[in-house]
Formats: C-alpha cells, structure tokens, sequence
C-alpha cells in the first residue's frame, strides 16, 4: 500500500509563502498531547532498515519527539505530512507509551475542500488504535463525503505511522 | 546552529565577566545574576523564534499529490535537516534530522508556491436500440491550478476542455469552470471573489468522475442542478469543529432573456439552458445563495441550499423583468463501511413567465413554472485489492422533469407539460486506485426522446484525477 500519497516530509526551505490554515503549533500539539511531559526529546528517524521496512519513502522525514516527565517515558508525538487532493496536510499523531493512539490533530490545512478531517468526531476514530489495527484502518475509518482523499491519504499516514512506532520505536521485548 | 553560536557569545561573555572577578563579591554575584536573567531572556526568544519556524516550515508549499505509479510524490524543497523544531522546556535533546534531501518534482509543481491539478472523462454510450448513434467522447479534459500569495491568500481556476476539440467548425467547447481569489479571514471562515461553483447538491461542488458512480453524472444534477453551474461573484464559507460547514454568497445568475423557445435546450435543463456563466454576463439583478451542510457523525452528511434571484436582467424587449427564480435542494449521504447510500431532491420554480410564454406560442418550448428531480442511489464496496483498488457496484433511481408545469396559458393554444421521466442505473466503479477509475452502466428510461438523448443505453468510462 505503501503509498503514494504519504509524501516525505522536508525539510528546510527558504521562506515559502503557503495558503495554509494553521490550527495548531507543533508546540501546541505536544502540549495537547502530553500536558505532563517536561521534555521533548527529538528523536532521528534516519534508521535505514527501518524506513526499508515500512516502505519510507526517500526524503521522508517526520519529526519524532519522545515526551518525557523526568525519566518517565510517556509517549511520542509524531509530526509528519501527507497530501490531501493536492497540497499537504500537516498532521501529529500521539503516541502512549504502549504505542497506542492518544490523539490525532490536524496542524496545517490547505486545501480549499476537505478541511472537515479537522473536525473531532472524524479523528477520534483513531484513538487507542494500535500498529495490531493499521492494517484495518482502510477499510474502518468513515470517510467524510466531500473529503474523501483527505481522509483517505490521512488514514494513510496514520497506519505509516504506527507502522514505525513497531520497528522504529517500540522497545524491544 | 544558531544555538551554538548563542552559546559560544554566552561563553564569551561569562569569559569577559571572568577577567573582572577581583572585584568584590557583592559586584560578582550582581552581575552573574544579571547574566542568568540574560540567558534566560534569551533562552525564552529562541523558543519564540523556533516555534515560529516550525509552523513556516511545516507551512512550505508541497510540489504536489503524486500520479498512481510515478515516482514518490516531490517533497518539499531539498535542502536537508530539520532545524530543532518547536520544543517546550527544557530545551528538547537536539538530534540531527533526517540529511536526506526531496526526492525532486513530481511534474505537479510549478515553482514553490504553485501547483497543478486536474482531472478527464472518456465515455462510451451505446443506445440499445439505436445503435447507430453509439459514441465515443472525450467529455472533459481538466487541468486546475493553485497559486499561493501568501498564507491567507491564493488564486485557484479550473481550465476545462469538453469533447476533445473546440473551434468554430467544431462541438467542444474551451471554458474557465472556476476561477477565484480566496482570502482566509479566519482559522474557521473566509472569503472568495470570482467565478465559483455554485454549492448546491452532493454533485456540483465535487464532480471529478471520481466522485460519482456510473459512466455519465446523475440526471437530477445536470437538468435540474446545471452541473457545473458557476456564477460570477462574492461569497463567505465556514465551518465549525461539530461538522456544520455553510457558504453564502451573491453575484450573477441566470439570464431569463436568453431563453430559445425554439430549441430543446430548455428542455433538456431550463438553467442550463440560461446559465450565464461568467461569458458576458448580464448582471442587473444579483442573485443570492445560501447552502449548509452538517457532517458531525463521520460517515453522513446532511444538507441543502436555496439559490434565489430576479432573473430577468433588464432586458428591453421581454415581459422578463419580474421573474424570479428560486430553487432549493436537499441532500443526504451515508457511507456506513463499505455502503455508500445517497439521495438528493431538488425544486425549481420561475415566477411571472406567463406573459413571456404568450410570446413564444406556438413555439416547442416554453419557460416552465416548475421543474423537480430526485434520485436515491446505493453503492457497496464488494471487492479490495489491497488498499487502493477496488469495485463498487451501485444501483441508482432517479425522478425528474424539466417542465413540471407551465404558468396559466390561452385555452388550447398552450404547451402540455413533460411527463415525468425515470431511469434505472445499474452499473460498476473499478477503482484502479483512488484516482483512476473505469466504469460500466446500464441505463433505462421511462421513456424515450430521441431529441433529449433519453433512451435505454450501456455505457463504458474512464476517469482520472489527480
């Protein structure tokens, strides 16, 4: 499935303008997430056979943070991108600390349609979802009539996601 | 970067402060504090700064969705290494990010702040039991763009193509379908000024063939609905977190004086037949529209709109002047797993035609009173290929008539008004993916009219978008 539409996150570029409508700050989203969290702790998604094994495309790069409260592991916050019809969604998944979905924000919007996987009901199908669920997502998550790709492409990248907390992230057994 | 080069200046600084430790302690330890609150200070204005750097690189213009089977979807431009994103305190444990550079254009993008987009239609109709008019067309042929000004701010048209060749000697036609500046006032709501669709029904607004079952669009959606009907003009949308999406807006509408008694046009689609479509439009009277659409349950969406205006224009020479023009719509779609249900009703009504059809006695076509349709339609997602491709058959029924009624007219010298016309389809969307799809149907209607192009036909089709 891997996945035409789960673009590779840049990287830095001079200052661009983009019709965008910001939601929420990646600070804001890591607040959100893990209002206990003291730190966050950049995490470099850079492990080749981890991106070889879900399929990572070349130049993908999500910002991973592991939160923390002192030594205490609460989670990751994962920002990453996708494109909705045409322009890219910016998007954090929050993780607990057993790799289940705590949270799905949408932080960047750009579309002129489709902005409505913005709304709570539609990202709350997501929560406590597990990388065990990804592969049924697909085919479970409703669809929002009107955003059919946006919701279709996020779906996506939700499931890239919790594939690589699963050989990226999970602490071995 | 910017961090070490904060810290090599804080260094050098404690290093000068060091040189002047002889002096009394009191001094020393004024001075060390005055230092920390400087940190401090500055230590608050890189998270200020980061934060706001974040969201400008988040924000960088994407070259583009990717076509099914080409190369990965460009990323954002290739410089490499994510700066230390937006962190809270304490200072996050700055990792290197990822050196890997974009993997270059996919061929959508056109510069930095402009994309493209576009979608096509190839049918196929062959009527059962004419099939000498058996055709094969190229429907539409779209490319669309996208360019941003700034973060508030972009121009979006749609350039379209229809039947593959357009000049004077031929039948296509080369239009702008929309073309309009959109300003975001707010997170939630903003303004667009242009050529823009007009959001009434499920069609309208959302008419790539993608988004539609069978071969050909619904009926209801292109008499009664002039699918893709745009008007000239300024209208505000929103939405809100609990899924109520509204759009009201006001500009041209169409233009009453242009009605051929003499032609079938308007029997095919009264407002498409008078549509103006930003060509010259004639603009006297604005019209206005108001639509609303609640989607809070994932999976439904319910809705409607009124489209209302004097039609008449100013025109000189017809009694058009105190036409009026009201239609409205209702919508509902339930996608419940692999089921996909939707229905749509809508009414058209033209006020005061009485004295202008008195000039067109005699004439095939008249200007109704009233025109309706309404079509249900059940679609299920039977078959997967994986993730992307997949098979819905669909069964779809619709109601319509384009002249329900005719406005008082001389005793036996009027017009009868249209039976109400019904067609069956039944037919199948092959998703090769998401965005390429191939289709078959069969149609059956109530009755046939050779002129309307009504009659019991099989049709094949492909669609794209991307």
């Amino acid at each position: 499935m891997q996945s035409r539409w789960l673009i590779p996150v840049g990287a830095a570029v001079a200052a661009q303008a983009a019709f965008a409508t910001q939601y929420l700050s990646v600070q804001q989203a890591q607040q959100e997430a893990f209002a206990g969290a003291s730190e966050f702790r950049l995490v470099s998604a850079a492990d080749a056979a981890a991106r070889a094994a879900i399929g990572a495309p070349a130049g993908w790069a999500p910002q991973v943070f592991e939160a923390r409260a002192g030594e205490k592991k609460l989670g990751w916050l994962i920002v990453d991108q996708v494109i909705g019809k045409s322009e890219a969604i910016t998007y954090a998944l929050a993780l607990d600390a057993a790799g289940a979905v705590i949270s799905l924000e949408v932080l960047d919007y750009r579309e002129s349609h489709g902005s409505e996987v913005r709304m709570p009901a539609w990202r709350k199908q997501f929560v406590g979802k597990t990388a065990a669920d990804a592969a049924a997502l697909g085919r479970e998550v409703k669809i929002i009539s009107g955003a059919t790709l946006s919701c279709r492409h996020l779906t996506e990248g939700v499931q890239r996601l919790l594939r690589w907390y699963e050989v990226a992230l999970k602490a071995p057994a | 970067m910017k961090r070490n080069s904060l810290t090599l200046a804080i260094l050098m600084s404690c290093t000068g402060l060091a040189s002047n430790a002889h002096a009394d302690d009191t001094k020393l330890q004024a001075e060390v504090d005055a230092l920390r609150a400087e940190v401090v200070e500055l230590r608050g204005l890189v998270h200020e700064l980061q934060s706001q750097r974040a969201p400008a690189q988040a924000a960088s213009p994407v070259s583009g969705a990717a076509l099914p089977n080409a190369p990965l979807p460009s990323a954002f431009a290739a410089a490499n290494a994510v700066p230390a994103p937006a962190v809270s305190q304490p200072a996050a444990t700055t990792a290197a990010g990822d050196a890997i550079p974009g993997t270059g254009g996919s061929g959508l993008a056109l510069g930095a702040n402009t994309s493209l987009w576009g979608y096509g239609q190839l049918d196929y109709n062959r009527p059962t039991k004419r099939i000498s008019d058996t055709q094969a067309d190229l429907t539409r042929a779209v490319i669309g763009f996208n360019h941003v000004f700034d973060e508030n701010t972009r121009v979006y048209g749609e350039l379209e193509w229809e039947h593959a060749v357009a000049s004077s000697t031929d039948r296509g036609e080369s239009e702008v379908e929309q073309l309009y500046v959109e300003h975001a006032l707010a997170q939630n709501y903003g303004m667009r000024v242009g050529l823009t669709l007009v959001p009434l029904g499920l069609l309208n607004e959302h008419h790539e063939p993608g988004n539609f079952y069978g071969v050909e669009r619904n009926f209801v959606e292109q008499a009664i609905i002039p699918s893709t009907w745009r008007e000239g003009g300024v209208s505000m949308y929103g939405n809100t977190d609990w899924g109520f999406n509204w759009n009201v807006g006001i500009g041209t509408g169409p233009n009453l004086g242009a009605w051929d008694p003499a032609a079938d046009e308007g029997r095919l689609s009264p407002l498409g037949s008078i549509h103006q479509e930003l060509q010259l439009a004639k603009a006297r009277d604005p019209s206005l529209y108001a639509a609303a659409n609640w989607q809070g349950v994932p999976g439904l969406l319910l809705g409607g709109g009124v489209f209302t205006g004097k039609i008449g224009q100013g025109d000189a020479v017809l009694p058009v002047n105190r036409s009026r023009l009201i239609l409205s719509e209702a919508h509902l779609r339930w996608q419940p797993g692999p089921f996909d249900f939707s229905a749509l009703y809508t009414r058209g009504t033209i006020s005061n035609t009485q004295d202008l059809n008195l000039q067109f006695l005699g004439q095939p076509t008249p200007v109704p009173k009233s025109f309706w349709g309404g079509y249900v339609q059940g679609a299920w997602r039977a078959l997967e290929w994986g993730s992307d491709s997949s098979l819905s058959p669909f069964l779809r029924y619709e109601m319509f008539n384009t002249a329900a009624a005719y406005a008082a007219q001389p005793q036996g010298l009027g017009t009868a008004p249209l039976p109400t016309q019904r067609v069956w389809t039944l037919g199948a969307n092959y998703y090769l993916n998401p965005n390429v799809v191939f289709k078959v149907d069969y149609q059956k209607f109530r009755y046939e009219d050779l002129v309307l192009g009504y009659g019991n036909r099989f049709d094949l089709g492909l669609g794209y978008q991307f």
